[in-house]
């Protein structure tokens, strides 16, 4: 059955204002990035001592690598389980993705000490390293991802028959795609482990990554219903409801999943006596978790079970967007704001880089803005130039 | 040349000692080529060489590791008795003294006005002369005694009270009346010397009036004290401020400044009442016990609770185990007395505390060492005799303080006042009058009644500042003092003479003292009185008698002197015992016995304005080196948290501090520990000269704002005596 | 007592109650190991004063690289730019960190310090203390060691230390909260701490004699095998979807050619 999709292909932002405001933010970025590589990252971030990661892991990377997680979701629904309807969706989702892992990459080379040394990894293996583990994965995942989009490309400047040829031996790289993305999506959990001292109890378990790979599932289909529904928007395409509708049915069995799972960790592993801590040195703790909980599962777990939400364009865009900020809000738990340093101790010579408190500076956000505008830019682009929502025999859908 | 600081260590401890440094492992000495010929050194100038530390008068024993003819690591001398293989923070820091940015490394001339910090370098020579041309000039127009010298203790000393006495003038001051007259000439009166060494190896109980040992560092004592304190030695620590030498003792007294006297009044009210105290040692040793005995009586606890806010109780029971516990006691004379004009008096009370319980001979013993007994000294004539009084007012007004202590803040006082004379020129030699003498104005006030001011310093400190001529001395890694005595009890094992010796080559232009003294001796017309070469030549001379080559001395750092009389029940007062009532004080009309003398109290409003000692920094010399800056805290007026709270003030507020002499801006420091009636500044900061780039703008100066005081005894200048208002700036 | 070069098992003991908190130990550090003048390896932690006038006390401690036996640094840096000694110092290798600043997460202690003064230039890299190799290895002391004028830190064979640890508690137990710090925090470590207050005070964390590395690690160790399982069952379903929707789809089609022809 071919799918009834309208494209408005002229380039809407074209020279646009909100053109100009990316390439602006990203002109910022970069003179940042410069003054970064000049004068050292305490030049333009207030990472210290007490916080080596800040903003540009919790939100470029945990987040970033989070919600690019749509692209192996529908990957593995649309070949591995052959849904073929659902092949409308996959092109947009496997782009964020390819976009997403981009901009992890571009952020990391801002974040790392040594950026021109990444490829260390790949010689000077520490095999106990869940850094290392993500790394590979991330870089692998990457090249994945650019296979799995080639052929949109191709199509993009009518290459029809490189594009069917890569198309032929798609299967083990969305295997492999599939597993990568499992393995570093955990992995980004497993990361805290290492932390059990420092990360809130009701954070720390050794299931994270378990509990990371269930909620990318999650995140993977609110991605991809919000992606729908803000370009279906935006393009002034149809929405194709009727797919995200069923898409969204998946996402409360997901969710009570979650769920199941994180409350009987917290049970077994005795921490039930945080929930509701409302001491003065735990509150914020209990309000962040209640708060990720409700916002990320509880609420769409509800909203999403009603088939007329999930029918209602407002209803299935305002779900997700819930969702997707209760999820986030726990990669920023789990990174940064439910993890406890060392303590600030009360007296310390001057020159310490301790600091009790981290907000990330100006300039910290600017990289990190500044990156994800080249990321809507791109998709614009890509949105412009490239079959992008197209069915994948590379025949324009019946529109206009 | 009194060797006043000295005193020995001849504990063994145990502990972290593994792998010490031992002497034996090392290549030895000599900086230039000629230590590498002699294989001392290696082919790229490295190895380690023994020298002594001058960061502080402790005057710890030191290895320097040299590497390519540079010191890059100063480890302590495990044969010094002060350093046992230790240095303190500031000994640790000390190769950036050596290597400070900011060293003076040639002879400057001033080039702009006074104090404007312009100055042109110029030669040894051109220096020199006109140094030689203003003192001549002023000798011949005023006298020798318009020409005031005044000098810090430092082991060139003897050189420099020779030039003094050679030139003629008879006025010399010394940090001494600012820092410990008030317990030497106390110790004097009682004891017949200057300061009895302290053995802590017997001891069970300590009372320290305000000796801050774990900051104000002594490093070898300091060492001992924590030592003593793990065995498990009872200590009582009285001082306004919780320091951290409180936080280690086992109990500490928040007494009320300036009541110490009163305190201890009590303490021998309640030994003595209670009898207390070794008869038998009393009757053979002492005399005017009968007089200490009826005076005291009317100081029970009760009175003196009322005065130093110590409950009678806690008196009576730290009495009562105090005596217990004599002979292995000890109350510490402590060292920086100058606190209130009744300081002198506090020390005779605790001079008399050890006495009677018999603590001599078990906790105290005479200062080993004694004047260079032993060592040779280059020939010269006697001194000029001199008939002018000297402006410090030393005897004549002063009767009891020793010729080579003096009354610094009376001699800065005269010289503004012409009293009885005018001075015409000041010789300055490691010493920072600007900064240590209380009330800046006012010194700096003197200066400018000066025609002729020259500083020889290592670094642009703010006497150099306001000088005409600044002459560089080599620091103390790179030069030659003479030999330095290090006591240790004559009962023990003798007593040894250090070496100080270049470990690398002179930076600049900088000379030793020994050098640039005798090059002024000799362009003055003086060189009968500096008969010797040059420093080695003045080092053989020394070591002539004892038959012990300067090789020999610089390979192992030290010689050993001959063990002198050991007879430690001998005393060199006037009676030949423990003086306990001094006649020779109330011949002059004070008290022969001490008795309560209350000092000034700050009015309502008003807070007693302390000092004393932080870990990290010497005295007003070492806040410009930036290791020590590295790790040191940030100055700053400590101030009761309560009280500070009452006043609307807030750490890190910028208040004012008023005295009736000054007002300086400081950053507020609010903490717990310290009395309400109490603000307290660590002393140091707030330099004036732009030449110490690191230090300039740093905190600010108490003794911009201090009061002079002097004690009319001892000649000790009272400087908790200053009371201070505190407003929001 | 055994040469230093010859300890089998290199460690430190601080004693809390006598140390004075002068920094002596951090200067002979710096000057020693040439440290820049804005970066330390070793710095004072604690509540330092405590309680209120006229109750006072103090709290303070000498805080550097514990020389974990276990270290999580080692196990966490992606690039292996940690080893660790035999006889235990726990080295870090410039030349093959990417800055990733994991090691710092990793480390319970917050040991490791990244350079965040320097550029690509100038090169920002991770500092920590090292025991001082160049001094261990030729029969001295670690330059905090040496000079500290009160002994509060001592240096030796762990055995030995651990035993004069607890001769100590033995014979002061009103002195001493009665635990050696380090001898099983996080595995065991080779700085033990001596303290007069609960060691939190000292701001040295809680922790267990599990090192943190050790459920990271168990996770690392089956991540292949995961993987390899993981692709193959992901490729029977793939496969078995495929045959199943292929049948299917024969199925249909028999099912329509059949019905098809039953019409005809
Ligand atoms: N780090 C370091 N060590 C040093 C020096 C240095 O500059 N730095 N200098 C050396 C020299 S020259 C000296 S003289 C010694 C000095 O060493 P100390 O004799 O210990 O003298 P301070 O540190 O000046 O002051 C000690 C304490 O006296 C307290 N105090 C003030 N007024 C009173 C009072 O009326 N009664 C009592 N009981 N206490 C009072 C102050 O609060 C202060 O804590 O230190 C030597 N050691
Ligand atoms: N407010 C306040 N005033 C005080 C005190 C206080 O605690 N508070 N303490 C008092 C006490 S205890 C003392 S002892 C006095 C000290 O008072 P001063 O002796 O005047 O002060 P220092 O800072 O010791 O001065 C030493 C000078 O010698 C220089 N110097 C260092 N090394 C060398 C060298 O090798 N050669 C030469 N030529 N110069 C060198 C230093 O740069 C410095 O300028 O201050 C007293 N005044
Ligand atoms: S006590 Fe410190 S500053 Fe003074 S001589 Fe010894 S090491 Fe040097
Ligand atoms: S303290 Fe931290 S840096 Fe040191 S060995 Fe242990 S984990 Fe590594
Ligand atoms: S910052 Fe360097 S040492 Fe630390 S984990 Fe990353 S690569 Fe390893
Ligand atoms: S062992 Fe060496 S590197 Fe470590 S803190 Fe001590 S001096 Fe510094
Ligand atoms: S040198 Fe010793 S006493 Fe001083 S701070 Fe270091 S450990 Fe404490
Ligand atoms: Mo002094």
């Amino acid at each position: 059955m071919k799918m009834q999709v309208t494209i408005n292909p002229r380039l809407r932002f074209h020279l646009s204002p909100l053109v100009w405001i990316l390439l602006a933010l990203m002109g910022i970025a970069f003179v940042v990035a410069m003054i970064r590589y000049i004068y050292g990252i305490g030049a333009i971030s207030n990472l210290s001592y007490s916080y080596p990661w800040g903003f540009w892991i919790s939100f470029d990377l945990f987040t970033g690598v989070a919600i690019g997680s749509g692209a192996f979701v529908m990957a593995a629904i649309v070949y591995i389980f052959e849904l073929k309807e659902f092949q409308p969706l996959l092109r947009p989702s496997v782009l964020t993705g390819f976009l997403g892992y981009i901009m992890v990459v571009i952020a990391l080379l801002v974040d790392l000490g040594h950026p021109e040394r990444i490829w260390y990894m790949m010689i000077h293996m520490n095999d106990t390293s869940v850094l290392l583990e993500i790394g590979i994965c991330v870089m692998s995942y990457l090249t994945v991802l650019a296979i799995e989009f080639s052929p949109v490309f191709f199509e993009g400047i009518k290459r029809k028959k490189v594009a069917h040829f890569i198309h032929k031996f798609i299967m083990p790289f969305v295997i492999l795609g599939v597993v990568l993305s499992t393995l570093h999506q955990s992995s980004l959990g497993s990361l805290l482990l290492i932390q059990p001292a420092k990360l809130y109890p009701l954070w720390w378990t050794p299931i994270l990554p378990v509990l990371f790979f269930i909620s990318a599932i999650a995140i993977g289909l609110a991605m991809i219903i919000f992606e729908s529904a803000v370009s279906s928007r935006y393009f002034h395409r149809g929405l194709e409801i009727h797919l995200l509708e069923k898409l969204a049915g998946a996402i409360p069995i997901v969710l009570a999943i979650y769920l199941i799972v994180r409350f009987t960790e917290l049970t077994v592993s005795n921490d039930l006596q945080y929930l509701f801590n409302m001491d003065r040195n735990h509150v914020l703790m209990t309000t962040l978790f209640w708060a990720e909980i409700l916002l990320g599962s509880i609420i769409p777990l509800i909203f999403f079970s009603f088939k007329k939400i999930r029918q209602s364009p407002n209803g299935i865009l305002g779900s997700a967007i819930i969702l997707l900020f209760g999820m986030i809000l726990d990669r920023f738990d789990v990174s940064w704001f439910a993890v406890r340093h060392p303590d600030p101790l009360t007296y310390i010579p001057s020159l310490m880089q301790f600091n009790a408190h981290y907000i990330p500076s100006l300039p910290e956000l600017s990289i990190s803005v500044g990156i994800f505008s080249f990321g809507i830019l791109a998709f614009g682009l890509a949105a412009k130039y490239l079959p992008l929502f197209e069915d994948e025999d590379g025949q324009h859908a019946a529109s206009d | 040349m009194t060797n006043t600081i000295s005193r020995r260590d001849f504990l063994k401890l145990g502990g972290a000692a593994f792998g010490a440094l031992a002497i034996g492992r090392f290549i030895p000495p000599r900086v230039a080529q000629a230590a590498r010929e002699a294989g001392y050194l290696d082919a790229t100038n490295s190895g380690y060489i023994p020298s002594m530390c001058e960061m502080c008068v402790w005057r710890c024993g030191l290895l320097a590791k040299i590497q390519d003819g540079r010191v890059v690591k100063l480890e302590g001398n495990p044969d010094h008795p002060h350093s046992k293989g230790k240095l303190c923070p500031r000994g640790q820091a000390g190769l950036m003294n050596t290597y400070d940015p900011d060293r003076v490394l040639n002879p400057l001339i001033r080039a702009g006005n006074r104090g404007a910090g312009q100055f042109r370098k110029a030669s040894w020579d051109e220096a020199l002369d006109l140094v030689t041309k203003n003192m001549l000039d002023i000798k011949q127009k005023y006298g020798p005694e318009a020409m005031v010298f005044s000098s810090t203790h430092n082991l060139s000393q003897p050189l420099f009270e020779n030039l003094l006495n050679a030139f003629g003038s008879p006025n010399y001051g010394t940090q001494r009346s600012l820092c410990f007259n008030a317990m030497t000439v106390a110790n004097l009166m009682t004891f017949g010397l200057e300061e009895p060494e302290r053995d802590y190896s017997q001891l069970n109980y300590l009372i320290l009036t305000g000796r801050n040992l774990a900051e104000a560092i002594s490093n070898s004592e300091t060492g001992d004290l924590i030592h003593a304190i793990d065995r498990g030695v009872k200590v009582v620590y009285l001082d306004p401020r919780f320091t951290k030498t409180a936080a280690k003792a086992t109990e500490w007294l928040p007494i009320r400044p300036g009541t110490d006297l009163a305190f201890h009044l009590a303490l021998l009210n309640v030994i003595i009442g209670e009898n207390l105290y070794d008869r038998s040692f009393v009757s053979q040793y002492t005399v005017g016990f009968d007089e200490v005995a009826s005076a005291v009586h009317q100081y029970a606890p009760e009175w003196a609770a009322a005065i130093t806010e110590i409950p009678a109780d806690t008196i009576r029971r730290i009495a009562r185990e105090f005596a217990a516990a004599a002979p292995n006691a000890l109350a510490h004379n402590n060292w920086r007395t100058s606190n209130f004009v009744n300081s002198f008096q506090t020390e005779r009370a605790i001079t008399i505390l050890n006495a009677i319980v018999g603590n001599w001979g078990r906790t105290l013993f005479p200062a080993g060492g004694g004047e260079g007994a032993g060592l040779g000294a280059p020939q010269q004539p006697p001194y000029p005799r001199i008939s002018a009084l000297r402006l410090d007012g030393v005897p004549w007004k002063y009767p009891f303080v020793p010729l080579q202590y003096g009354v610094i803040q009376q001699l800065r006082d005269s010289i503004i006042d012409e009293n009885p004379y005018a001075a015409h020129g000041w010789l300055i030699s490691r010493q920072n009058p600007v900064m240590s003498i209380p009330d800046r104005k006012k010194t700096l006030k003197a200066f400018e009644k000066m025609d002729f001011i020259v500083t020889i310093d290592i670094l642009m400190n703010d006497t150099a500042w306001f000088s005409d001529v600044v002459l560089p001395e080599a620091s103390y890694l790179e030069r030659y003092d003479p030999l330095s005595l290090v006591g240790t009890p004559l009962s023990v094992t003798g007593s040894r003479a250090f070496l100080r010796q270049p470990v690398i080559e002179p930076q600049g232009e900088g000379k030793s003292t020994l050098w640039i003294y005798k090059q002024l001796g000799d362009r003055l017309g003086l060189s009968d009185f500096f008969q010797y070469k040059d420093e080695e030549d003045y080092l053989n001379q020394q070591l002539a008698p004892l038959g012990v080559s300067l090789d020999t001395v610089r390979r192992q750092g030290y010689v050993d002197l001959p063990v002198g009389n050991s007879d430690i029940y001998k005393w060199t007062t006037t009676s030949g015992k423990i003086e306990l009532s001094s006649a020779t004080l109330d011949q002059a009309g004070f008290d022969g016995v001490p008795k309560w003398d209350q000092p000034p109290a700050p009015s309502s409003g008003h807070f007693y304005l302390l000092t004393g000692k932080g870990a990290r920094q010497t005295q007003f010399a070492t806040q410009n080196n930036q290791l020590l800056h590295k790790y040191d805290d940030e100055p700053g007026l400590w101030m009761n948290t309560k009280v500070a709270a009452s006043q609307g003030l807030n750490n890190g507020d910028m208040v004012s501090v008023t005295s009736s002499v000054g007002q300086i801006y400081v950053k507020l420091i609010v903490t717990e520990a310290i009395r309400p009636d109490c603000v307290y500044m660590q002393p140091g900061f707030g330099h004036l000269s732009m030449g110490l780039t690191t230090a300039y703008g740093l905190g600010s100066s108490d003794s911009d704002i201090r009061l002079t005081f002097t004690d009319p005894i001892s000649g000790g200048q009272a400087l908790s005596q200053t009371f201070v208002t505190v407003q929001k700036a | 007592m055994t040469d230093i070069q010859n300890i089998k098992h290199k460690t430190f003991l601080f004693d809390a109650t006598r140390c004075i908190d002068c920094r002596a130990c951090m200067i002979a550090c710096s000057v020693e190991n040439n440290i820049p003048m804005d970066k330390t390896r070793i710095w004072v932690a604690g509540v330092g004063l405590m309680g209120e006038y006229p109750n006072l006390g103090r709290a303070s401690m000498v805080y550097h690289c514990m020389h974990c036996e276990e270290p999580d640094c080692l196990s966490a840096c992606p690039v292996g730019a940690y080893s660790k000694r035999e006889d235990g110092p726990v080295l870090y290798n410039k030349n093959v960190c990417i800055g990733c600043r994991y090691c710092m997460n990793a480390c319970p202690f917050g040991v490791p310090h990244f350079d965040y003064n320097r550029g690509l230039i100038d090169g920002a890299f991770i500092d920590k203390c090292t025991m001082c190799p160049q001094r261990i290895d030729v029969g001295l002391a670690p330059a905090c060691v040496a000079t500290c004028p009160t002994d509060a830190l001592m240096f030796g064979e762990r055995d030995d230390l651990l035993q004069a640890a607890h001769a100590r508690i033995a014979a002061h137990p009103d002195r001493y909260i009665n635990h050696v710090y380090g001898e099983t925090e996080n595995g065991g470590t080779s700085y033990l701490i001596l303290s007069h207050v609960p060691f939190d005070q000292l701001g040295l964390p809680n922790l267990s004699s599990t090192p943190v590395k050790n459920v990271s690690e168990t996770v690392m160790g089956i991540t292949i095998p995961f993987a390899l399982s993981w692709a193959a069952v992901l490729t029977g379903v793939t496969i078995g979807v495929h045959q199943f929707n292929k049948r299917k789809e024969q199925i249909a089609a028999e099912e329509a050619r059949a019905k098809s022809e039953e019409t005809k």
